[in-house]
């Protein structure tokens, strides 16, 4: 049964510098290790229309030099302290980090405040990271069979507003077009102290990451907090279903979305949802890998994801899809997996789990978040991007006793909930005439 | 090209010109040694144990050395890692795993041509029921048929998505260049092959790979050395009694014969995946610290020579890269880029020349200081949680590490000279007589790459 003791790192300090920027600590002095996450709350929901994919393309800008950096020196500096660093672009955040040798704190900090602080562009390195996005959605998506499925399509079926909806990756023909001018309005628009988090985890003290980031990220001036959702609209009011034959799949897939209550306004709600994906097919001994893997024998794998990418469950705002991702041979038709998903969730609506799952439950999530917890890079990109969605980073540490909480009949509400309404799927099929090898 | 200019936001100009100046990295510093506790368990079978309990969980690994024999096995061995936990003395699929995953804990099998493994974690209070049900599933397996039906055809389904993806057919490419008759030139079996795998062969290989002795046991996280110990020795007892000798190693792989370039042709591809490689120092060579800092320079780092030419001058590519992977009979060096399909033959220039300006020029001072500092940072950061420790002490142990490699390794790293460097990359870097494998489509490509490259077009499936 799982563990109840907090391990020592389980505390987190905060404060508020005066620009507005928000600074988590979760201190473990005893790692040599420590990492550092700023977290920007922009993401591709706020990108402007007919700029598909520009807060990812500008994430790459980022790396291309500023006031006291070259181009790519971030990089080798933090290489050369003996650290790694990388970024990512979701919906509502854009995600900067590094960890390195605790030694390393100051430069980090010093690193990532001289980009909040002047960012440097020009023509020659907004072309190059054009050309270098292009051949990322190639290598990712494009070239991939199964690529860029199902986050940069499904949305298109589920929603119909432009920040919801579209590809988040973006059309080459916007990302040519992107100017340095629109790259200097996304900036001093969306990349300011008063919008950002920055989260420090591992070997360090919180008085000493306070004062550093006082001293690096307090002379930068706040700016007008822009409107970054959420974009809420309303579920859709029919089922939905997109087909697309795409010749480089071998076998079928699909993806189902249903919506779920808003994640910050109504948070113990949105738990349960949480609870009944890991009932569903968190583990060999969940339902449906029970009932469609090894059981019916007409699924490869499924996978259930609360949120976009499913591991970002707390760090979205409104809407947000619960979604069925699953790989089949095609022995049954998509229409059939999805009937036994249906008799599934209606069994969970009327029974709810057994006190033996929810203990299954308990015990994997306490596990996975203590897992998630000793690696400090991962947890300092959450700890920030939940500080900005949430404005609660203590989230993310209390996790396990709220999901815990969560009873047999909210799960049972969840799954009678899905059923309530209407679903969006999204299928790829072989092309016509393609034969398996 | 426009000069560069500051896009700094207007209010926060004043603030910017009166920034902090950079803070200066620190000392050198050589990572702690860990704290490794090793203790045999009989037939060459040893435990490796070290206490890091930041987090109250316990990482489990289990690694058996194959040999040869194995190799032909390979459809029957890839069934039978999923089909391990699948049915035994006590439990069906579904109650084996409900058991593990209410410890809080999940387990997998795993094989590739070096070894069989079976990894997981569980909360440290419950390793003791945890370790109960691997040594179930180790002695009391029965790979029930209907289960097997269903794994081998999930298998094969996989194989089959598996071999969709352009980087797996580059990679089976490469291997059969490289490595010739070798096993390590196999690569996924065909899915016909799987689908034919039955119970009985599952449970002949299981009463033979699961009495090699030479095993290595790696428990990493919050417990005692010694309590680790006694609850190893309970709990695995049983199978540990019945272990006989270790595995014949795999003979060592043979000097490749590079020949033209191979273009495995890829009609439609938009990219073109372009591998180079090469055989290169092992563990145990007293080269192989020099070469491990003049890969990080060549295109191990984010900040590499490779990667600012194709990626950042040219934009050919998102993520180009080399690296040096050990295997027990052999290590090789590779390089790899997925590239624009109209810049193939301009990349193989780019990288030819990198090759070549490295092999004869060596490395700058300042190169060989950020690559010393990265290995060594880098070293502590994947040190630094329990999953990372578990996962190095397991790869070190099966490739015949002893417990004292890491530390010596840190040593090594921390003394290697210009000259060390330049010596090996003489030839780790030479541009002459590398194995090299483009997958792309060869009417757009062939022509271009043929100026630059003796090469020999084949078709998709008979690289």
């Amino acid at each position: 049964m799982p563990a109840t003791r907090r391990p020592p790192s389980a505390a987190i300090a905060k404060t508020v510098l005066d620009n507005g920027l928000r600074v988590v600590v979760a201190p473990d002095p005893t790692n040599p290790i420590v990492a550092v996450a700023v977290v920007y709350d922009v993401g591709f929901r706020s990108e402007p229309e007919g700029r598909t994919g520009f807060a990812h393309l500008f994430e790459h800008l980022m790396f291309q030099g500023s006031a006291h950096t070259g181009k790519m020196e971030h990089v080798q500096l933090v290489e050369r302290a003996g650290g790694v660093m990388n970024g990512h672009t979701a919906p509502d955040v854009t995600c900067y980090y590094e960890a390195l040798p605790s030694e390393g704190l100051a430069l980090a900090l010093w690193l990532e405040a001289d980009r909040m602080g002047a960012l440097a562009l020009n023509e020659e390195n907004l072309a190059n990271q054009v050309s270098v996005v292009e051949e990322e959605i190639k290598v990712n998506v494009l070239n991939r069979p199964y690529g860029g499925f199902p986050w940069t399509n499904l949305p298109s079926v589920a929603f119909e507003t432009y920040p919801n909806a579209h590809n988040g990756y973006g059309d080459f023909e916007h990302l040519e077009e992107a100017t340095l001018a629109d790259a200097a309005d996304f900036y001093a628009k969306y990349y300011s102290p008063s919008n950002a988090a920055l989260a420090v985890c591992g070997g360090c003290e919180p008085e000493e990451v306070f004062q550093l980031a006082a001293r690096y990220f307090g002379p930068l001036a706040g700016a007008k907090v822009p409107f970054t959702g959420p974009f809420r609209e309303s579920p859709t009011p029919k089922d939905k279903h997109k087909t697309i034959r795409d010749p480089l799949v071998p076998q079928p897939a699909f993806a189902a979305g249903y919506r779920v209550p808003d994640p910050v306004a109504c948070l113990q709600e949105y738990l349960s949802y949480a609870v009944l994906g890991a009932v569903l097919a968190d583990g060999d001994s969940s339902r449906l890998r029970q009932r469609l893997v090894h059981g019916d024998q007409i699924v490869t794998d499924v996978d259930v994801r609360l949120g976009t990418f499913g591991n970002d469950s707390f760090s979205l705002r409104d809407p947000v899809l619960f979604q069925f991702v699953v790989f089949h041979p095609g022995v049954a038709t998509t229409k059939h997996v999805l009937g036994v998903i249906e008799e599934e969730l209606a069994r969970l609506a009327a029974d709810g789990p057994t006190t033996e799952e929810l203990q299954r439950v308990a015990a994997l999530t306490a596990a996975g978040h203590w897992r998630g917890l000793d690696e400090v890079l991962g947890r300092a990109v959450s700890l920030a991007s939940t500080e900005i969605i949430h404005g609660r980073a203590e989230l993310i540490m209390e996790l396990p006793g709220l999901l815990t909480a969560v009873s047999a009949s909210d799960v049972a509400a969840a799954a009678a909930s899905l059923l309530g309404q209407h679903k969006a799927v999204l299928e790829l099929r072989p092309a016509a005439g393609a034969t398996r090898r | 090209m426009t000069p560069a200019r500051t896009s700094a936001k207007a209010s926060a100009s004043a603030g910017a010109g009166a920034a902090p100046e950079r803070p200066i990295t620190g000392e050198l510093r050589v990572p702690k040694a860990l704290r490794i506790v090793e203790e045999p368990l009989g037939a060459g079978a040893n435990l490796l144990t070290v206490r890091q309990s930041r987090v109250p969980l316990v990482e489990v690994r289990l690694a058996i050395p194959i040999g040869a024999d194995q190799v032909k096995h390979h459809a029957a061995s890839l069934v039978g890692a999923e089909s391990l936990f699948a049915g035994t003395e006590h439990h069906n699929r579904a109650s084996f795993a409900m058991a593990v995953e209410r410890l809080g804990g999940y387990v997998g099998a795993s094989i590739d041509a070096d070894r069989f493994a079976i990894g997981g974690s569980v909360l440290a209070e419950n390793l003791a029921p945890f370790l109960d049900l691997i040594c179930e599933a180790l002695l009391t397996a029965r790979y029930p048929e209907a289960d097997v039906r269903s794994d081998r055809d999930r298998v094969a389904d996989e194989i089959v998505l598996s071999r969709s993806q352009p980087e797996t057919l580059a990679g089976e490419a490469l291997r059969r260049r490289l490595y010739g008759k070798h096993p390590y030139a196999i690569g996924l079996p065909s899915p016909s092959a799987v689908r034919r795998v039955g119970s009985q062969v599952l449970r002949s290989l299981h009463d033979v790979v699961f009495r090699y002795g030479g095993g290595h046991l790696v428990l990493v996280g919050d417990i005692e050395p010694a309590k680790a110990a006694r609850l190893a020795r309970q709990a695995l007892g049983p199978w540990l009694d019945g272990l006989g000798r270790a595995a014949e190693p795999l003979p060592p792989v043979p000097a490749p014969r590079p020949g033209p370039l191979l273009l495995v042709d890829r009609p439609g591809s938009v990219q073109s995946n372009v591998r180079l490689a090469r055989p290169a120092p092992g563990r145990g060579d007293p080269s192989w610290p020099a070469a491990a800092l003049a890969n990080l320079v060549f295109g191990g780092l984010f900040g590499s020579r490779l990667v600012d030419n194709l990626r950042e001058r040219h934009g050919y590519t998102y993520s180009p890269g080399s690296s040096i992977n050990h295997s027990r009979a052999g290590s090789t060096f590779g390089i790899h880029a997925e590239v624009a399909t109209p810049s193939t033959a301009a990349s193989l220039v780019e990288t030819l020349y990198e090759l070549g300006r490295f092999s004869l020029l060596g490395i700058e001072p300042e190169e060989l200081e950020s690559a010393r500092r990265y290995a060594l940072g880098s070293l502590s950061y994947s040190l630094s949680t329990q999953a990372g420790v578990a996962g190095t002490l397991v790869r070190l142990a099966t490739a015949g590490m002893g417990t004292d490699y890491l530390s010596n390794y840190a040593k090594a790293i921390a003394k290697v000279s210009k000259d060390d460097v330049d010596a090996i990359a003489a030839t780790l870097f030479a541009p002459t007589d590398l194995v090299a494998v483009v997958l792309g489509d060869a009417s757009e490509i062939a022509a271009s790459i043929g100026r630059v490259m003796a090469l020999e077009v084949r078709p998709l499936g008979e690289g």
